[in-house]
């Protein structure tokens, strides 16, 4: 399960400078299997896989941690505010319930 | 008279049953889950048996009819300064009739400057999408809204 999953973090609006508040949205592709659907080619059960806990952080400083259960859809995609105060660097953790790590970062540039 | 109260009668019991199946087969589904957790245990075990009330300060943004029950948007808006001594510490999002009423538990810091929250959830049939905001000062606000859902998301 070594294989990176696509993600991707994005900075809402694209320019932004030193003190504005932006939005910081985290999109994963995970299959977010509920443990309740079938397989339609083999019948069996799929069995529950999706993402439990998200931290974001600046700079290894961690400032929104989420709990997350199946309940949230497939793909998921997650939302924060975040206030910047200088240049720095965002990164997501996020561990699913089959003990899988993964994590994306991205360099925060404001402008001006 | 007779045969139309009968018909009547009839046409009732059927719109009944039909109803009634789909939620009880979701009722069945949702036992074979895990992590099954009504809404009032979820609600108890995030309070602590503290009452919530209900404020204007939260905004809860989610459509009125969801076409698709899989992909249900949710966006919540918190009025507070987030300043260290008064902030928003969690927001928490919950459905009232999913088998796991729990949808995501989002702990924030002064330094997200805005209670805000966004992210799409599932939601297995027409009901009620909550938000149950946590301040630093302990106390807990929450507002509802429903939801009407055509085609069920959860398994």
């Amino acid at each position: 399960m070594a294989e990176a999953r696509k993600s991707m973090i994005k900075f809402k609006p694209k320019k932004f400078k030193v003190g504005d508040i932006i939005k910081v949205d985290f999109i994963v592709i995970h299959p977010m299997d509920t443990g309740l659907q079938k397989n339609k080619k083999t019948g069996k059960i799929k069995p529950a896989h999706y993402i439990d806990s998200i931290t974001f952080s600046l700079d290894g400083k961690p400032f929104t941690t989420m709990k997350v259960w199946e309940t949230v859809s497939t793909n998921p995609y997650f939302s924060v505010n975040m206030k910047v105060l200088g240049k720095g660097k965002i990164t997501v953790d996020y561990t699913d319930n089959t003990g899988e790590k993964n994590s994306k970062s991205k360099k925060l540039k404001p402008k001006g | 008279m007779e045969r139309r109260n009968f018909i009547k009668s009839m046409c009732a019991a059927s719109v009944v049953a039909a109803i009634a199946t789909p939620s009880s087969l979701l009722a069945k589904d949702a036992a074979k889950g895990k992590n099954v957790l009504t809404y009032d245990a979820a609600v108890a075990a995030i309070t602590g048996g503290k009452a919530a009330t209900q404020s204007d300060k939260i905004k809860l943004t989610v459509p009125e009819i969801a076409e698709n029950g899989a992909v249900v948007p949710v966006k919540v808006n918190v009025e507070s300064p987030m300043t260290d001594a008064d902030h928003v510490k969690a927001i928490h999002v919950l459905s009232t009739k999913n088998g796991n009423a729990r949808c995501a538990d989002v702990m924030l810091t002064p330094m997200n400057a805005k209670g805000y929250f966004a992210t799409r959830i599932k939601l297995a049939g027409t009901q009620d999408v909550v938000a149950l905001v946590e301040l630093s000062d302990g106390s807990f606000l929450t507002t509802a809204k429903s939801v009407k859902v055509t085609i069920g998301g959860c398994g």
